[in-house]
């Protein structure tokens, strides 16, 4: 579903990811570990096709169709959504008059119930929200857009255990369900606490450094080894 | 009704649709409905034993009162606009309404101003009077048939709210874009009287000034919003001035503006005449495009110890992290702008009639395609 191949980034000529292969298959999830400044939201800014990130190198494909020339817009369209970190407030508008706006009112009247969110419809997009509810909300946010492949910037910092349950509980549920179109999806997941791994059965972990994926393997062995010898290569430590 | 034409239902359905769009509503679902067209009242109606409309010519005749009512609020030689109007004195044009003491009017009474004629020149002078005790929706407007772009309006408005009475109002003005229109508006309030108004201007026009005075007594309070769009070749000069006079007076007016283009002027004062008043000014500002110009110039005047107030003002452009948020969801950039704009415009607030919200929504995405 999602190749790429050799990616170079920049940012106002400063590299900020450096000949990144990554294959995603359909109904895989992976997780993206590393420490703060390695590139991680980087990369999903990239697939994503957010300001100011410029490929230098390399390319992206969703289902081979080339990304790297295709505006933000277009690339949601084709079916990449993205659950943000830090989403922005936006005054008077509702979550109810944002699902209008992408035809979604029956998603938001079913999905907002299983994410404990049935009091935010009528409430701004992320204004007043607390950590965890910006959290619910992405993730709902993504029910409502119905994208295919989807992007998780660390879905569960700031949340209580409790919603990381339902919040681990909707991301599995979202990825292993087909889209509007009966295709699987996939999912890329940002992860520094690694309570996600508790509830999300995930494929493939890949660890980021610096820019480069310093290794990739088995999740659960690659999150136990970074709490013991921090981000390394396993075969190194 | 004397020499005076009003025509209860004879309104002709176009009329009728042309007031549709800023809240018209059929006239046996409203307490009392007040249509004036050209120079004519052409209905004064009302469903509602607590309600009398009458027009104002006709209610200086029936009432004593009301010649005292008549600019009580305003000096007709204030400037020569309300001179203009004061001119007609012997033989007003516009409507008297009456909310009866203590009457709690279960139906909105609705108030509205055609103007058909092109090029048409209208003076017009209003008095509403909301009694002691009495409680009342109010949705007023302006509107003109499409093939009517020039002409010139000057409205005098007077509202007394008597002692606890309370007031919410909604006003839409959709006048022709080479307009000129002054409109001019004085209200009293006393003791306890409450009254939340929303002013939607959104249509394009030449130039308009709106000119407001309320004084407001002892525990008196006003919520106000203005929610105000000006796409390119429209000026707007809005001039309020809001004096707490007692304790316990509270006044809250909010203004949010849009410039795609045009000129919006908001001059405004508070002022804190008692100690034990309490006021908030706010002015936000978007603007669109470079051309035009938004100025927000909020002012508070304290004149006692003990009068607490404050104001913010703001303006901006379209954040562009919002923008892009939007536009990662799938939705394309003008949608997204749009998105935006009527949130900034808090166009999904309930004190707007649903009605009204869908038809300013398809009024800011009209100006913004430059289709209005």
């Amino acid at each position: 579903m999602l190749e790429i191949s050799d990616l170079c980034v920049e940012v106002a000529g400063k590299p900020v990811l450096d000949a990144i292969d990554l294959t995603l298959k359909p109904g895989e999830i992976h997780i993206l570990l590393g420490p703060n400044g390695s590139g991680k939201s980087s990369l999903l800014a990239t697939i994503l096709g957010l300001p100011p990130y410029r490929i230098t190198r390399g390319t992206i494909r969703l289902d081979n169709v080339p990304l790297a020339d295709l505006p933000l817009q277009e690339r949601a369209r084709l079916g990449i959504g993205m659950a943000f970190q830090r989403p922005p407030g936006i005054d008077g508008v509702s979550v109810a008059a944002f699902a209008a706006a992408l035809g979604a009112e029956d998603t938001l009247a079913r999905e907002a119930a299983a994410l404990d969110l049935v009091d935010f419809v009528r409430r701004d997009m992320n204004v007043g929200f607390s950590g965890g509810e910006i959290k619910r909300w992405e993730i709902l946010k993504l029910f409502l857009q119905d994208p295919r492949l989807m992007l998780f910037d660390e879905p569960e910092s700031g949340v209580d255990l409790e919603h990381v349950i339902a919040i681990g509980q909707a991301i599995r549920r979202i990825v292993s369900s087909p889209d509007g179109e009966g295709r699987p999806r996939a999912g890329l997941v940002i992860t520094h606490t690694g309570l996600i791994l508790r509830h999300v059965a995930a494929d493939r972990a890949h660890v980021l450094k610096d820019g480069r994926i310093l290794h990739s393997g088995d999740p659960a062995t690659l999150f136990s080894h970074i709490q013991t010898h921090g981000y390394s290569v396993p075969d190194a430590a | 009704m004397d020499d005076l034409t009003t025509n209860p239902g004879g309104l002709t359905n176009a009329e009728k649709d042309i007031l549709h769009e800023v809240g018209f509503a059929d006239e046996s679902t409203r307490a009392g409905t007040s249509i004036l067209a050209d120079r004519q009242m052409r209905v004064a109606l009302s469903n509602d034993p607590g309600v009398e409309i009458l027009p104002l010519a006709q209610a200086l005749r029936t009432y004593d009162f009301v010649q005292g009512l008549m600019f009580g609020l305003v000096d007709p030689e204030e400037n020569e606009h309300v001179r203009l109007v004061a001119e007609h004195m012997h033989d007003p044009l516009g409507h008297f309404i009456w909310i009866k003491p203590g009457a709690k009017v279960k139906l909105p009474v609705q108030s509205f101003t055609l103007l058909e004629i092109p090029q048409g020149r209208q003076f017009t002078h209003d008095i509403t009077l909301i009694d002691e005790g009495a409680e009342v929706e109010m949705i007023s407007g302006s509107a003109v048939p499409a093939e009517v772009c020039r002409g010139r309006h000057i409205s005098i408005g007077e509202t007394y709210m008597r002692a606890n009475a309370k007031c919410t109002a909604v006003t839409v003005e959709h006048w022709g874009p080479e307009m000129e229109v002054y409109s001019y508006g004085y209200s009293r309030m006393e003791a306890g009287a409450s009254f939340g108004s929303t002013a939607i201007m959104m249509s394009p026009i030449r130039h308009h000034t709106s000119r407001s005075v309320s004084v407001l007594g002892a525990g008196a309070s006003v919520v106000s919003q203005s929610i105000v769009f000006a796409p390119e070749g429209t000026e707007r000069v809005l001039a309020s001035e809001t004096r707490l006079t007692a304790t316990g007076a509270r006044s809250q007016d909010v203004t949010r503006m849009v410039s795609a283009g045009g000129t919006i002027v908001n001059d405004a004062l508070l002022v804190g005449a008692a100690a034990g008043t309490e006021g908030f000014l706010g002015c936000d500002g978007l603007k669109l495009s470079d051309a035009g110009e938004i100025r927000a110039v909020p002012s508070l005047s304290a004149l006692a110890e003990g009068a607490q107030l404050s104001h913010e003002a703001s303006v901006g452009r379209i954040d562009g992290e919002k923008l892009t948020y939007l536009m990662a969801s799938g939705m394309a950039e003008d949608a997204a702008r749009d998105l935006i704009v009527r949130g900034f415009l808090r166009l999904s607030d309930e004190q707007i009639p649903e009605a009204l919200r869908t038809r300013v929504v398809a009024m800011v995405a009209e100006a913004k395609s430059g289709g209005m």
